[in-house]
């Protein structure tokens, strides 16, 4: 089963409830609901558990622990809890370190926009809220949203002004204003982790056995002709997050001669820069399906 | 031979190049659907479409154009979209 197959299980129903809590009661209230939250997602979703078993076993080299495994339904949980408050613009008691920030300003001084290359990792909204306020510059991101469109809808009427920063992918003018806002030296996030089910994939190696990553995001790259980095937010605690911008490419240039290879070579850098990221935040790693390929084959 | 015939023609050979179709331009049937079914193209063949018409044409296509639908859905509408906007 692939994740745009999957539903959305029950994560609108949870996000009501907790858009309802935090708006009364408070961030803290809605922190300590995460525990009964986290764990009836965790004891609901047998294949969900077995994705999170099967990644964490590869990136902590491991058998992981129960606990380890719950551990990552609760952050991302909590990432549902902030994205509440971050997508709303209220930072107000966030602490948010950021790495390479210095870097991606570098970029901006180009005038060329930049690209931030992202995986379902962590959270996009910390991300963006540090992109937000180190930078003054537009910032979307390119989603499929088809696949969350109940999760999307919630958000675009509880913050409609991020909504308003999300291009949803899918109509033949989706990525001229990924071009138009390039040229506006803005900052353009893609998500390079998942395949949609349609188009061009290649298998590369990640965390010891060959997955399967899209080719579109660096086609993409290629074509928008600027500057790209790796960015992510990853929780570190409640209202803790790292923000990381890291250099991926100057610019991605694909030899039209041998384009598969070179894509090749392209994807194969992105997942392993990915795999020393994941690897390093195990508990944040948010592909809650069979990245492999591989249920039912024992 | 008509101009609307003639800018299709040209158009088609714009699409062939721009993207590396391994096809002839004149396969491209001008009221088949460009995108989806159809020639099966995504919206990032559409942009490398958009980059290329504003380098041989001398204008934008834009995505704020409500028309967009409309304009790419057809090497017809497309190729009219040009003849109607085109610069140079």
């Amino acid at each position: 089963m692939t994740w745009t197959r999957q539903k959305e299980r029950g994560s609108l129903a949870a996000l009501r409830l907790m858009a309802w809590i935090v708006t009364r009661l408070g961030y803290r209230i809605g922190y300590a609901l995460l525990y009964p939250i986290a764990t009836y997602f965790f004891l609901s979703s047998p294949l969900q558990r077995q994705a999170v078993r099967r990644f964490q076993r590869r990136a902590l080299g491991r058998e992981p622990t129960r606990r380890e495994v719950f551990r990552s339904f609760f952050v991302f949980s909590a990432t549902l809890l902030d994205r509440l408050f971050l997508v709303d613009g209220k930072r107000h008691g966030y602490e948010l370190r950021v790495v390479g920030l210095d870097l991606l300003n570098e970029r901006i001084a180009r005038g060329q926009g930049c690209i931030l290359l992202g995986a379902h990792l962590g959270s996009f909204e910390a991300m963006r809220a540090v992109a937000d306020t180190g930078c003054p510059v537009e910032v979307v991101a390119l989603m499929h949203q088809e696949n969350a469109a109940n999760v999307a809808s919630f958000f675009a009427e509880w913050g409609p002004r991020q909504a308003a920063a999300v291009i949803p992918l899918g109509r033949p003018d989706a990525m001229l204003r990924a071009k138009e806002c390039l040229e506006r030296n803005g900052l353009v996030g893609i998500l390079a982790d998942r395949t949609p089910g349609t188009g061009k994939v290649t298998r590369v190696p990640f965390l010891g056995t060959d997955a399967a990553f899209p080719l579109g995001p660096h086609i993409l790259a290629g074509v928008l002709d600027a500057p790209v980095m790796i960015a992510f937010g990853v929780w570190t605690g409640p209202r803790s997050y790292e923000v990381h911008f890291q250099p991926f490419a100057d610019r991605i240039t694909i030899d039209r001669r041998d384009r598969q290879a070179a894509l090749d070579v392209i994807v194969r850098d992105y997942a392993s820069r990915f795999e020393d990221i994941a690897r390093k935040f195990p508990y944040n790693w948010f592909n809650f399906y069979d990245f492999w390929e591989e249920f039912g084959t024992g | 031979m008509s101009s609307a015939i003639a800018m299709e023609s040209e158009v088609a050979a714009l699409i062939v190049e721009a993207l590396h179709l391994e096809m002839a331009p004149e396969d491209i049937a001008p009221d088949a659907p460009l995108f989806g079914e159809g020639l099966g193209l995504d919206s990032i063949d559409a942009l490398e479409i958009a980059l290329a018409v504003s380098r041989r044409y001398g204008f934008q296509l834009r995505s704020d154009d409500e028309r967009n639908g409309q304009i790419f859905a057809s090497l017809r509408n497309l190729a009219a979209h040009i003849e109607k906007n085109r610069v140079q």
